[in-house]
């Protein structure tokens, strides 16, 4: 198996302070890949550091084998990579229309992949013409995965999905994200290891940022000793 | 009950206007509140004109522009000059066309040439001293000079202009210069690099080709805009206005504010400095008289019929005023009023109804998000630059046959934008509308009382006003407004 993303040994700056001291990790294609570790590790720095909205100063990253650190967010965007923030950061003045069309980067996008985005979310649908400020929690985050749907994306970085939801919506959210598993990869950040360990594939464990250790979610979910060091939970 | 509820504001501000208006226009003719009311929408427009500009910015981008008022002074005067003697544009602009062809080399030279630091500071002063060399001696004073057009007297083409081969090798020179900035700067464009060869190249071609051309046609091109019929070149300096405004706030925003957008105090230092680079740039130029410009004969033919009694009339007869109840108006300020109508709209229209205008809208909120969905956000950032600086240019020219050129324009109409952003609400467009309107209609008002007094209820006698407090009462507003709602009228909480 081939992987989509590989990050090599990346070094992040935010001002003076060294958020990533060499982070490095392989996406393998058409699978769900989690990024897990204690708040302050530099899961959503790594996140970012691929878009480039926090470009590494040093080491590589490279996207269907092509280098892309140091383009331009927008750059790195338009090969085919899906954003979905941990605040959401839905644009809350536009409709929920507006918030999908604005992601479109072909003419038709939203028109060739809204009945696939609209059967993952049929909320959106009923809502389409409401400011998206109005939606609840859940919606909104609902709306930041459609958005990164809306174009072709080959990658999705999908930063916190479960923070603030309700339980029952977080069973919601596991259920569209395994079927979006289905069309596109994805490396998923999250502090909510149940729905991680139960997601992915492959995971990524970061530590005061650095990759510390990585393989398949099935032998960490009974490594009880390096979830309870590493993420505190049991 | 709910309905009361939810509109308090807007119905307790509505209800206390009214009771304004009511003792403002106590005792007034109907024609007199007229009069003052279409003054006071004459001068909203204008405000409007500038002020949308700002707000358009500051909303996008946070960056609140002090040389507003000077891209404003600045497309009335490339647009006068346009409608007056053109020969000035067609001599300098090829010059100035060709040093932008050679900076826009930048991302093929920073691609060759990778200069030590004091190499770069070098590199800057050398392409000064070549532009320097490209402009020394050039006949600015000789161009400005009125050619036929307001005295009727003629200077000679060969007299005023340069020869062709002279003008040829000041080109030269200012491609060289220019080439030699884009070198100095080429540690700044890491990140254009990328952009293609091909891209760059067909664009540096495209400026020498144009600024060429330009230079060859400058005297064809010259008849021709004299020629034209007064109402049509006076449309086509509104263009010419609008367009400088823009090409200036584009070259604004990409060369001297976009390094500066983590940094808001500079950039309030830099724009408030360029408001005195242009100040003393238009009066080397144009001197610091000032200038009449001519109302186009759309709005100004005089005749027996004149004033038109009502609009319609007015169509057919082009008259300098129209009658509202049996007072007359000028027209040329309900053209004024148009024009603000139809940029309010205009604006309207763009941030609704266009990807651009979601794209800016959604900006407002959080840029860096609309980047990583793929959108070169930073363009959009020179786009809008350019379009607030369009309008003002637009708003410079459309205000010239009303109040004339000078180079005190700038600062007085910089004012008079903050305060009605200030009013109406930073970042919206409806509050610069709403705030424009309250500062027109005060300034109207303001001038009225200087000369009529204001009658209240209960006095045998009018009181009368000084200049003074016509200015100040645009402040008082704004003092009111803050005391009540700090944010301004549309304003959203921080």
């Amino acid at each position: 198996m081939s992987n989509i993303l590989e990050v090599d040994s990346i070094h992040t700056f935010i001002g003076q302070f060294h958020i990533l001291e060499g982070v490095s990790l392989s996406v393998p294609e058409g699978s769900i890949t989690a990024l897990l570790g204690r708040n302050g590790a530099g899961k959503t720095t790594t996140l970012k550091s691929i878009i480039g909205l926090r470009p590494p100063r040093e080491g590589h990253v490279r996207f269907e084998g092509a280098e892309i650190r140091g383009r331009r967010p927008y750059d790195i965007a338009a090969l085919g990579i899906g954003y979905v923030p941990e605040n959401r950061a839905i644009f809350r003045a536009l409709t929920v229309e507006e918030n999908l069309k604005i992601a479109e980067r072909k003419k038709n996008d939203l028109a060739q992949r809204g009945e696939m985005i609209f059967g993952l979310f049929p909320d959106l649908k009923r809502f389409i013409k409401l400011p998206a400020g109005q939606l609840s929690g859940g919606q909104q985050q609902m709306l930041a995965i459609a958005r990164a749907l809306v174009p072709e994306n080959r990658l999705l970085l999908i930063d916190e999905p479960s923070e603030g939801l309700a339980p029952i919506l977080i069973e919601q959210l596991m259920e569209s994200i395994r079927t979006l598993s289905a069309h596109t990869t994805i490396l998923l950040v999250e502090q909510n290891f149940r729905m991680a360990s139960q997601l992915a594939a492959y995971y990524y464990l970061l530590d005061d940022g650095k990759s510390i250790q990585h393989g398949a979610m099935k032998e960490l979910v009974n490594d009880r000793a390096t979830i309870q060091r590493y993420l505190g939970a049991a | 009950m709910n309905i009361v509820n939810r509109y308090r504001n807007p119905i307790f501000t509505l209800l206390l206007l009214l009771i304004v208006a009511a003792l403002m226009f106590n005792g007034m003719s109907a024609s007199t509140a007229t009069s003052i009311v279409l003054s006071g929408v004459t001068l909203a427009a204008l405000y409007f004109l500038v002020a949308s500009g700002v707000s358009l910015i500051f909303g996008l981008m946070d960056v609140l522009n002090f040389a507003h008022g000077s891209l404003f002074m600045f497309g009335a005067y490339a647009g006068w000059t346009f409608y007056t003697n053109p020969r000035l544009i067609f001599n300098s602009a090829p010059l100035l066309l060709l040093f932008a062809a050679g900076l826009l080399l930048n991302p093929l030279t920073a691609r060759f040439v990778a200069l030590p630091r004091w190499m770069r500071w070098l590199a800057g002063l050398a392409a000064l001293a070549l532009a320097l060399v490209a402009a020394r001696g050039f006949p600015i004073d000789r161009l400005v000079a009125m050619g036929m057009t307001m005295t009727g007297k003629v200077i000679p083409t060969e007299l005023a202009q340069e020869p062709i081969e002279t003008m040829l090798l000041r080109c030269g020179w200012a491609l060289l210069a220019g080439i030699v900035l884009s070198a100095a700067v080429a540690a700044r464009s890491v990140e254009h690099i990328q952009e293609s060869a091909r891209r760059t190249l067909g664009m540096v071609i495209g400026l020498t080709i144009l600024g060429l051309a330009i230079l060859l046609a400058r005297n064809v091109a010259e008849q021709f805009i004299l020629q034209t019929e007064n109402n049509w070149r006076f449309l086509m300096a509104i263009a010419v206005g609008a367009g400088t405004g823009g090409i200036l706030g584009a070259l604004m925003e990409w060369s001297l504010i976009r390094p500066l957008y983590s940094r808001p105090i500079y950039q309030i230092l830099l724009t408030l400095g360029l408001t005195f680079v242009f100040d003393q740039v238009v009066r080397f130029i144009w001197g610091p008289a000032g200038a009449f410009m001519e109302i186009p004969s759309w709005f100004s033919t005089q005749g027996k019929e004149c004033p038109s009694p009502d609009l319609f009339a007015w169509f057919s007869q082009h008259c300098d005023s129209i009658a509202f109840f049996g007072r007359p108006f000028p027209s040329y300020r309900l053209f004024i009023i148009l024009a603000g109508v139809v940029m309010l709209v205009g604006i309207g229209l763009l941030l609704q109804r266009t990807r651009l205008g979601m794209i800016i809208r959604a900006g407002v909120q959080d840029s860096e998000m609309v980047e990583a969905l793929g959108i070169n956000v930073r363009r959009i950032f020179t786009l809008v630059f350019a379009i607030g600086a369009g309008l003002a240019g637009l708003g410079g020219v459309v205000a010239a046959p009303f109040l004339g050129v000078y180079p005190g324009m700038a600062p007085e109409f910089l004012l008079q934008a903050f305060i009605v952003i200030v009013i109406g609400g930073l970042g919206s467009i409806p509050g610069a509308a709403v705030g424009a309107l309250l500062v027109g209609l005060a300034r109207a008002y303001g001038d009225h009382i200087v000369l009529a007094g204001i009658q209240l209820p209960g006095m045998s006698e009018a009181i009368s006003g000084s200049p003074a407090i016509a200015r100040a009462s645009t402040v008082l507003i704004m003092a009111i407004v803050l005391f009540i709602k700090p944010t301004g009228i549309f304003g959203k909480k921080e």
